[in-house]
């Protein structure tokens, strides 16, 4: 092995709940980098480069709220770039992180983002905005009642049923109640999910992501850098993004390239990623995943784009408990972003607790002996994946 | 160079001035993707990955990559967007291209004028905390760098208005027939009414690849990347000298570094700046080592930075000549590389083997790139 | 310790250029309470709503396609949620595959009852047959047509 590898030396991420009243949105940035630098035992005047995770503006309610960021982050006459993909955002900023060491370019970078979802008034008012004024806009369309459609299309096609979803949603809870940093942590059950309000059918209150508030941060750094100053680390062994068309329409009909019921483009990325990690049976080869899935049927998709089953597979291997921690692979022990949406950094937030579960630091809800972990991060209207392997 | 691959440029579209309506905004992002791929001789399957520079509240649109990902060939590509600044695309881009992990990147920025009020768009990057309620848009940022230079500076509101006749007439020479004759901008003092250029829509895009690629196709005419530079000035105005640019000295240092430049006066043919107003020429001037304040007089009266001169800046007359707001730092860089190539057109500078590119955006520049292009390529041990 | 906050909206309008692809679409539904996709000669494909390329193969559409009035429900969903600058619940919309069309068009279902979820998600389930309605007075928009279970 070559002395280039990228790794992780530093993580920081904030115990995330509705609202922080107590701090301003650049507040909630410097939270996490504060952390993040402790963790990495680093000075800011080490770090050469940041790049500013931020998905819409219109959610922290400040037009490139980055600038804003600027000081929180320690960027002052520094290397300095914004990333957006939506929800995506915080796994394309460790991306774009990791370019900047993997082309020579710097050796320590610092990421890191925040939002302030829970402040916004309404999170769907602002997600209805994303869809383009020529055709789309003047329909109802928000992040929920897309997936809400992605839901029946996927019913259709695999059987998924509304119980099925909300066995999702019970793992998920069940795990970040082991979390101190998740923000939804009280354990449900089967029939508290199916009782819950329905928001677009077939999704209901508990089968949904919170707005949640909160920051988080990593320090990335070239394999020369931790060698030289003998720091401890996890490296990013793949990692890749791929997009699907913008057009929602365009995943239905007849022989769509990628149908709105999947992640094609997921699985797509996950090809590439686990192309240059050198894995080629991920279920076997992979011991944990941190998979982006704010509404509960739509972890199912992820997890066959994961690669780790057939599509559909994924519904009867989560009853039989493979996918919960203690199981054969754990997905989502942090609770994932059913439990926790920071929107800027929930992708991040992925990448960290992958680290973290590689690294053996994940306390109460650490999947034993996890040396292999994934995370992905999806942005826009389910179009746009980013995908990293991370390994101890 | 420090980078594991040197990236060079082989394509690029410029559109600073779309006067046309009947293209929808992803028409025209599709029109000059096309367009710079032609450039390079390349179809949309050469590309590896993808960087957009755009900006959610120019477009009116909460995740402006999304509709736009389709036009720049998103689709099962690896695509990025990095709303900060045009140019920071651009850098992105080229990082990804020097990894070796992807063979080429296509960079495309735009801005619409579709806003109601573009000042309006602006003052919401303002923060609600403490600046909000205050007029604060880009113009006004631009004003109160003026004052602070005034103040500092004894008779540079008169360098400042031949640094602008200077862009002008570089503009009339490089545009003599132009898509549309934009209207100069409002007064804002210090700045008289037409120190500044009202936005008009626009359009960039730049294909960049790997030396192996460029080899393996056969291309000539290409622009390589000696060096890079990018830094950012603190978030609040306030906690700025705003007589002094600091952040593009530190990214022109980066650069210079880069590229092996201690001399920029004598190694460079070419520069383009982002002239948002001419007082940002003249800063750029000093903070890229080109000229101090105290020989901005005398080296703007005698042409230094003139054509003809030893260093002509904005040969495309710059921003004063078409402010398609958005996307003016990507254009920068845009028309170095094509001076570098030699496919300037009409404001083709002659013998041109090194040229530099400076992109500043933001809030009185608040963020700030410098970019040095050279026509050859480096020798690798 | 008093924490204050500060309220802000964000108010601009917008102009957007929707091209000729389609100001065309918007004139035949308007005009003529017709819908067209727009076909890619390199791949075939009928696209809907119309655009002036394809986002898959980047080559310029070519030729208009009528399509519908009947077609076929390709997803959906039923919104019992409020949401600020949204319509008021119940409603139930999606995408229909438009006879002709090989994408699927966005738009409302009605005539539906949605007061009971899993009697409504029975009424629309995909490959429901449908026919396209129009509004007496159209003004070249989205909203000036609909779907209804034929």
């Amino acid at each position: 092995m070559s002395n280039d590898r990228v790794g992780i030396i530093g993580i920081g991420q904030s115990a995330f709940q509705a609202r922080r009243d107590d701090a301003s949105y650049p507040d909630l940035v410097r939270e996490a980098v504060v952390l993040a630098m402790n963790d990495a035992a680093l000075e800011f005047d080490d770090i050469e480069a940041v790049v500013y995770s931020l998905s819409p503006d219109a959610m922290v309610g400040i037009g490139n709220a980055e600038r804003l960021g600027v000081d929180a982050v320690g960027a002052r006459n520094k290397r300095f770039l914004r990333i957006n993909t939506g929800g995506a955002t915080g796994i394309s900023s460790v991306a774009a992180a990791y370019y900047h060491i993997a082309s020579g370019a710097c050796d320590v970078v610092l990421t890191a983002g925040a939002d302030k979802v829970g402040e916004c008034g309404d999170s769907q008012t602002v997600l209805n905005k994303i869809w383009d004024p020529t055709y789309e806009r003047q329909l109802p369309l928000g992040t929920i009642n897309m997936l809400g459609m992605s839901a029946i299309r996927y019913m259709h096609a695999y059987g998924l049923t509304e119980e099925d979803m909300a066995l999702v949603t019970v793992k998920n809870r069940r795990q970040a109640a082991l979390n101190p940093n998740a923000h939804l942590r009280r354990i449900v059950t089967v029939d508290d999910v199916l009782a819950s309000r329905c928001i677009a059918w077939p999704i209901k209150l508990l089968d949904s992501c919170p707005q949640s508030s909160g920051g988080g941060a990593m320090v990335l750094a070239s394999e020369r850098f931790i060698k030289e100053r003998k720091l401890e680390a996890v490296w990013i062994t793949g990692l890749a993004h791929c997009s699907e068309s913008y057009w929602l329409g365009d995943r239905m009909g007849k022989n769509p390239a990628a149908d709105h019921a999947d992640a094609f483009a997921l699985g797509r990325s996950f090809q590439r990623a686990y192309k240059m990690a050198g894995i080629t049976n991920p279920y076997e080869q992979v011991h944990v995943a941190e998979l982006y899935a704010p509404f509960s049927n739509t972890e199912y998709h992820a997890i066959d784009a994961a690669g780790f089953c057939k599509p559909g597979e994924s519904i009867g291997m989560l009853r039989e408990g493979q996918f919960e921690l203690g199981g054969k692979l754990p997905v989502n022990p942090s609770g994932g972003t059913l439990c926790t949406n920071a929107i800027a950094v929930t992708a991040m937030i992925r990448v960290a607790e992958i680290a973290l579960q590689v690294w053996g630091r994940a306390g109460a809800h650490q999947a034993k002996g996890a040396r292999v972990g994934i995370a992905s991060g999806n942005g826009g209207d389910h179009q746009f994946f980013g995908t990293m392997v991370i390994e101890a | 160079m420090a980078y594991k691959i040197q990236p060079g440029v082989i394509g690029c579209a410029i559109r600073p001035a779309i006067a046309a309506q009947d293209r929808s905004l992803e028409e025209i992002i599709y029109d000059t993707t096309q367009q710079a791929l032609d450039d390079a001789g390349l179809t949309i399957e050469d590309i590896d990955g993808i960087i957009v520079g755009s900006n959610d509240q120019l477009d009116g649109r909460a995740i402006s990559v999304m509709m736009a990902s389709g036009p720049v060939g998103g689709v099962d590509r690896d695509i990025l967007s990095t709303p900060s600044g045009s140019e920071h695309a651009f850098i992105l881009g080229a990082l990804r291209v020097a990894t070796g992990q992807f063979q080429t990147q296509l960079v495309v920025s735009w801005s619409p004028t579709e806003a109601s009020s573009i000042g309006e768009a602006e003052r919401l990057g303002a923060d609600p905390y403490f600046h909000r309620a205050l007029p604060l848009d880009e113009l006004s940022a631009h004003a109160l760098q003026a004052t602070a230079l005034e103040q500092r500076v004894p008779g540079v509101r008169e360098v400042a208005a031949s640094v602008l006749a200077k862009n002008r007439r570089h503009g009339a020479l490089a545009y003599p027939d132009p898509p549309l004759h934009p209207k100069p901008g409002p007064a804002r003092w210090p700045l008289a009414a037409g120190t500044t250029t009202s936005p008009v829509t626009g359009c960039v895009a730049m294909v960049l690849a790997t030396a192996d690629f460029i080899a393996e196709r056969g291309l000539v005419d290409v622009a390589w990347i000696r060096g890079m530079g990018w830094a950012t000035e603190p978030s609040f105005l306030g906690d700025r000298d705003l007589s002094t640019a600091p952040a593009l000295a530190a990214a022109a240092q980066q650069a210079y570094k880069e590229a092996g430049i201690t001399d920029p006066m004598m190694q460079l043919d070419v520069a383009e700046v982002t002239d948002a107003t001419p007082y940002a020429e003249l800063l750029a001037y000093e903070a890229l080592g080109l000229c101090g304040r105290e020989d901005w007089a005398a080296r703007v009266g005698d042409g230094t930075f003139a054509l003809g001169g030893r260093l002509p800046v904005n040969l495309s007359g710059g921003v004063q000549t078409f402010n398609p707001v958005f996307c003016t730092g990507l254009i920068r860089v845009a028309e170095i590389a094509n001076q570098v190539r030699g496919h300037a057109g009409a404001h083709q500078h002659r013998n041109t083997r090194n040229g530099l590119a400076q992109a500043g955006s933001g809030f009185a520049m608040q963020y700030q790139a410098a970019i040095v292009f050279g026509r050859e390529r480096e020798k690798r041990a | 310790m008093e924490l204050m906050t500060r309220q802000e909206t964000w108010n601009i309008t917008y102009k957007h250029a929707l091209g000729e692809t389609a100001s065309w679409f918007y004139a035949q539904v308007r005009d003529n309470a017709k819908i067209f996709g727009r076909r890619c000669a390199a791949s075939g494909r009928v696209l809907v709503p119309p655009r002036s390329f394809s986002d898959q193969t980047l080559q310029p559409t070519t030729e208009w396609v009528e399509v519908g009035p009947g077609g076929r429900i390709e997803t959906f969903t039923i919104v019992y949620e409020e949401f600020q600058n949204l319509p008021p619940p119940p409603y139930a919309f999606g995408y229909v595959l438009l006879d002709g069309a090989d994408t699927a068009l966005g738009g409302y279902f009605k005539g539906v009852d949605l007061k009971d979820s899993a009697k409504a998600a029975e009424r629309l389930k995909i490959g429901t047959r449908i026919v396209t309605k129009f509004a007496e007075k159209r003004t070249g928009d989205v909203l000036d047509f609909w779907y209804e279970i034929a």
